[in-house]
């Protein structure tokens, strides 16, 4: 295996490579690497990844002027399955007042940034799980599940057009971008975080 | 993998017997394929469609999506876990990165405003939406919704692509939710009041810069030690 080969060429310790990270040709594994494990396979703190998150989402201004975003595009999704399914969502008054870009000539996916990186998220999120060699599809363990899926992910899609945005759009850029609706979001989506919990342990556990 | 009738070494042995360790295949192939068709949708973005600046935000996208998977990283556990848990490690963290994100955006947007002493020049840089009794509700739902579905927009989006057969179908849902709230627009907007027009950027709303920014890290250093005194307080009581 290439990767295998070009870890033995590798400096410092890899000369001297230790008894757990040999395999059964006695080559270096890899995915036994501390170098490897350091950057792909340990778990960062959760200050590491908030510092991380903040940071790409000012590079994202900087680059873009328009900061990270999640609910928007997938409101562009929903609109556009509808139009697939025969609908008229360019009619919606929604776009007109709000958001003018799905009607701009040439809109679609791959010219949305949010589309971007929301699909570059799941994919992101796939990746650092198989660098790490963690995946594995986590089944549904009861049928409570489903209720709690959909119910939820209606509510959320729902609340977020409602407030403009989610906990990414309306707090994550929003406090940081100086607008006094992600304060309010702020507060208010404790609130209903402390209304799911209770939900949650009553129905939903 | 052939390991199981040969004599294992003695290391391997132990990391079979160790808790928790179950070999599994080895993934890094399939890595090493999606690293492929991401390089090909950048391709895409930057070669074919001629837009660089696509092709970058498609990279931050993937970096936003290992951040928070290496980190586990989940906004509705931030505001759940105060509650449910006790635990504030990780709204802790939300608000480090909520302040870092400040200083940020603050030093762009006041670069921009500092040219002509405009604060319009400055609030394009913002994301101003508007706030009223609809951001209220609206928030309320959504961390309803979050707490129930186990994860938020980006938590949904995360564990989808970490395997969660849960949140595949709860993003869906979520997008039908998003599109039915854009599409009844017209009613939640005359009931909840909505005025497009009503966005406040608090630089301008408070007469400049300093005091947006003194009361900015100020809430934000307040809610830090509130937090951090939650967390101790719970840690105490068990």
């Amino acid at each position: 295996m290439t990767p295998d080969s070009e870890l033995s060429r590798g400096p410092g310790p890899a000369a001297t490579p230790p008894a757990i990270a040999v395999d059964q040709g006695g080559r270096v594994r890899l995915r036994e690497r501390e170098t490897y494990k350091t950057l792909f396979v340990n778990p960062w703190t959760y200050t590491t990844g908030a510092v991380v998150l903040a940071l790409l989402n000012v590079v994202l201004l900087l680059a873009t002027g328009k900061a990270w975003g999640v609910t928007t595009s997938l409101t562009y999704w929903g609109a556009w399955a509808w139009r697939w399914l025969g609908g008229q969502p360019q009619h919606w008054r929604y776009f007109a007042e709000i958001k003018p870009a799905f009607n701009r000539p040439g809109f679609d996916f791959l010219a949305d940034a949010g589309s971007l990186t929301n699909v570059g998220i799941v994919l992101g999120a796939l990746l650092a799980a198989l660098l790490a060699n963690q995946f594995r599809v986590k089944k549904l363990k009861a049928k409570r599940q489903i209720v709690a899926a959909v119910a939820g992910g209606l509510l959320m899609g729902f609340g977020a057009r409602l407030a403009f945005g989610c906990n990414i759009g309306a707090m994550f850029t929003a406090i940081p971008a100086l607008s006094l609706h992600g304060w309010v979001f702020l507060v208010s989506i404790f609130a209903g975080a402390a209304v799911g919990s209770r939900l949650l342990l009553r129905y939903f556990v | 993998m052939p390991a199981t009738e040969t004599p294992l070494p003695s290391a391997r042995r132990i990391a079979r017997i160790a808790p928790a360790r179950k070999e599994r295949a080895n993934q890094l192939p399939y890595a090493l394929v999606l690293l492929a068709v991401a390089a090909a949708v950048a391709y895409e973005l930057v070669v074919r469609r001629e837009s660089p600046v696509s092709g970058f935000v498609w990279i931050v996208g993937i970096a936003l999506g290992l951040a928070m998977q290496r980190s586990r990283f989940c906004f509705t556990a931030a505001m759940r876990d105060p509650l449910l848990t006790g635990s504030t490690s990780l709204t802790k963290a939300v608000i480090v990165g909520l302040a870092v994100a400040t200083a940020g955006f603050a030093a762009a947007q006041f670069g921009a405003f500092s040219k002509a002493g405009q604060f319009a020049d400055a609030m394009k840089l913002s994301s101003l939406d508007p706030v009223g009794l609809h951001t209220v509700v609206g928030g309320v739902l959504f961390g309803i919704g979050a707490v129930i579905a186990g994860g938020c927009a980006t938590g949904t989006l995360m564990r989808a692509g970490e395997g969660f057969v849960q949140q595949w179908l709860a993003l869906p849902f979520f997008v039908v939710g998003s599109a039915a709230g854009a599409a009844s627009y017209p009613l939640w907007k005359a009931a909840l009041f909505v005025d497009p027009k009503r966005v406040v950027y608090l630089p301008k709303a408070l007469g400049g810069f300093g005091l947006a920014l003194v009361l900015q890290f100020g809430l934000l250093l307040a809610a830090w030690l509130a937090a951090d005194w939650w967390g101790k307080r719970k840690a105490t009581i068990h």
